[in-house]
């Protein structure tokens, strides 16, 4: 169809407004978090920063800290990165590793109750996590699992469970049987087939899942402001806390947030496919 | 003959068969016992628990019947709570509805670099919500904020202009950020559906004399309306759990408090367990109750076309 001009004007205008407000808060976090403090109040405003500086960033890495002043935080914000990347990265492996065995068995392997258990956990899916929480909190109590990286980890994979195990159940049933049967044939055993066959042909959604997972275990709030108030506290438990009743430290916290972005921005940027088909998958429930 | 050769070709396939049970058995054993320990048992414990007192503070726990839920019938804060949910659900859903499916149609008619473009809009999405809201609680900033700047360089008088004094700007500037979130999820749900809309429809149309606007009411609104249920299912449920943005952008301000906050305050702070469990189960329900009607609505309206 011919575009007349007016609609490609049309067009290029939503595009401007849609990119602006999906990209401005981030643009405006990231211009924030290399600009003096002085800057902060200047008005009229400057949407681009007129000085540069790396204090903030410096202050969170704890380098130059006499010169610039200020609290240190290093030590927490590093303890606090580190325990985001250890229990995001071990929910997501825990979680689809036992999500694909399982997702494998869901396919192709007959036993009495399947169906009944599938449809179980799925249905779990509908179910918000807080109606779970308090319980939880007092299992992990008992079993002193409170601030560890075991007992958050073990949260996110029953979390993240269900939604990867329905996802990969359609990702199995969508590969073409004939090859396994062929396989199977040849005698080679299950396990076989499904490391040597199964697994590498389910890549892009063994990727999807993973990524679901771990962006959902990255961005969790309200389950670590409660299980790891501590020892094990992510980035999203220490960004807020820079929020102070009396002062607001908005350096530290766009420079933190920045940091915060950086690994959802690359997943975005370069596996934006899975995570869509991921998406998609986990919307129809 | 036959009958032997079958019975002799099932009791062969039988050691298979059986060994097959229960390799499956163990390989769905792991999930079985994560989910029975951390969501089966503590479901079952929340409603047994809800009938019963139970509070750190106190020793024992008695039956109460359903004191716990009667008890939410005469808690003026909560009565306060479940208004700025609903408020916040149906702004919420509207916007991201609204806005999500014109934010589809738009990018379904980019051609060029459509992948970048969606990439972008998903972004807010992966983010984490409290990243989200710090980065919003900046812009907001009454004396140096983004927004208060933008409206004064238009000359507009917003200079110090605090948007949580006033209820409603405080829910809205909480659901903006909310929608802000969300809506990538409303995006990807029904660009997915539109893209699957066979292209000789289109043509046919154009052949009719179809206008832009008709094409697009007439062809692809209808065609994208169970995707567009999915999505706004998708935005209710999310909306009823929403959290991380009222609680950072707002603490436990009463004007913009959501139920999941009140639950949260009533279980941790107060301490009572048992009937911050009573509420988790009530706005479960309330949540799936509400995008049951759609889902209705949907399939309904999809029998009878």
């Amino acid at each position: 169809m011919k575009q007349s001009l007016s609609h490609r004007l049309l067009i290029w205008a939503g595009v401007a407004v849609l990119l602006i407000w999906s990209l401005g808060p981030i643009y405006w976090t990231l211009a924030s978090s290399i600009t003096p403090t002085e800057d902060f109040s200047a008005r009229p405003i400057h949407f681009f920063p007129r000085h540069f500086t790396l204090d903030h960033f410096s202050r969170l890495f704890g380098i130059d800290i006499a010169r610039i002043g200020g609290v240190q935080v290093w030590s927490q914000f590093r303890a606090a990165l580190i325990n985001s990347i250890v229990t995001s990265v071990a929910a997501t492996l825990l979680c689809v590793a036992i999500s694909a065995l399982g997702a494998y068995a869901f396919t192709r392997i007959q036993f009495p109750g399947r169906g009944f258990l599938f449809a179980a956990i799925v249905a779990t899916l509908a179910i918000p996590g807080y109606a779970v929480l308090i319980p939880l909190y007092r299992i992990m109590i008992s079993l002193h699992l409170v601030d560890t990286y075991v007992g958050v980890a073990l949260i996110y994979v029953s979390a993240y469970l269900p939604l990867s195990l329905w996802l990969l159940r359609s990702v199995f049933e969508a590969l073409p049987i004939a090859l396994e049967e062929a396989a199977q044939l040849d005698g080679a055993g299950r396990l076989y087939i499904f490391f040597n066959i199964v697994l590498p042909l389910a890549g892009p959604g063994l990727t999807a899942a993973a990524i679901l997972t771990f962006l959902g275990a990255w961005g969790q709030y309200l389950v670590p402001l409660i299980f790891s108030p501590q020892a094990t506290k992510p980035l999203t438990v220490l960004i807020p806390e820079f929020v102070t009743k009396n002062f607001i430290d908005y350096g530290l916290i766009t420079a933190s947030g920045s940091i915060a972005i950086i690994i959802p921005a690359l997943v975005v940027i370069f596996l934006n496919r899975y995570l869509v088909s991921g998406l998609l998958a986990g919307s129809v429930k | 003959m036959t009958i032997a050769i079958s019975a002799g070709g099932r009791s062969g396939r039988g050691v298979g068969v059986k060994a097959d049970t229960m390799l499956g058995i163990l390989l769905v054993s792991p999930i079985l016992i994560t989910m029975a320990a951390l969501v089966f048992y503590p479901i079952g414990r929340t409603v047994w628990d809800s009938l019963h007192r139970v509070n750190p503070m106190q020793a024992g726990t008695p039956f109460v019947g359903l004191e716990n839920y009667t008890r939410m019938l005469s808690d003026g804060p909560l009565g306060t709570t479940w208004v700025n949910t609903f408020v916040y659900v149906v702004l919420a859903v509207v916007a991201e509805t609204v806005f999500g499916v014109l934010a589809a149609a738009l990018i379904n008619q980019v051609k060029v670099g459509r992948q970048w473009l969606l990439a972008a809009v998903v972004l807010p999405w992966a983010l984490p919500g409290v990243v989200n809201a710090v980065i919003w609680l900046w812009i907001y900033q009454p004396g140096a904020g983004l927004l208060n700047g933008v409206l004064s360089a238009i000359g507009l008088p917003f200079e110090n202009h605090v948007w949580f004094n006033d209820r409603t700007s405080a829910i809205i500037a909480v659901t903006v950020v909310h929608v802000w979130r969300m809506m990538p999820l409303t995006v990807v749900i029904v660009l997915a559906a539109m893209q699957s809309i066979p292209a000789h429809l289109y043509e046919a149309a154009r052949i009719d004399g179809a206008t832009r606007a008709q094409m697009f009411t007439l062809v692809t609104l209808p065609l994208v309306r169970s995707a567009i249920a999915v999505a706004m299912t998708n935005a209710t449920v999310n909306a009823f759990n929403l959290f991380d943005e009222a609680w950072v952008l707002a603490g436990s301000s009463l004007e913009t408090r959501p139920v999941l906050v009140q639950i949260y305050l009533e279980t941790f702070q107060n301490l009572r367990f048992s009937y911050g469990m009573a509420l988790s189960l009530v706005i479960t329900l309330v949540s799936l109750l509400v995008s049951l009607v759609y889902v209705l609505r949907v399939y309904r309206n999809t029998r009878f076309d």
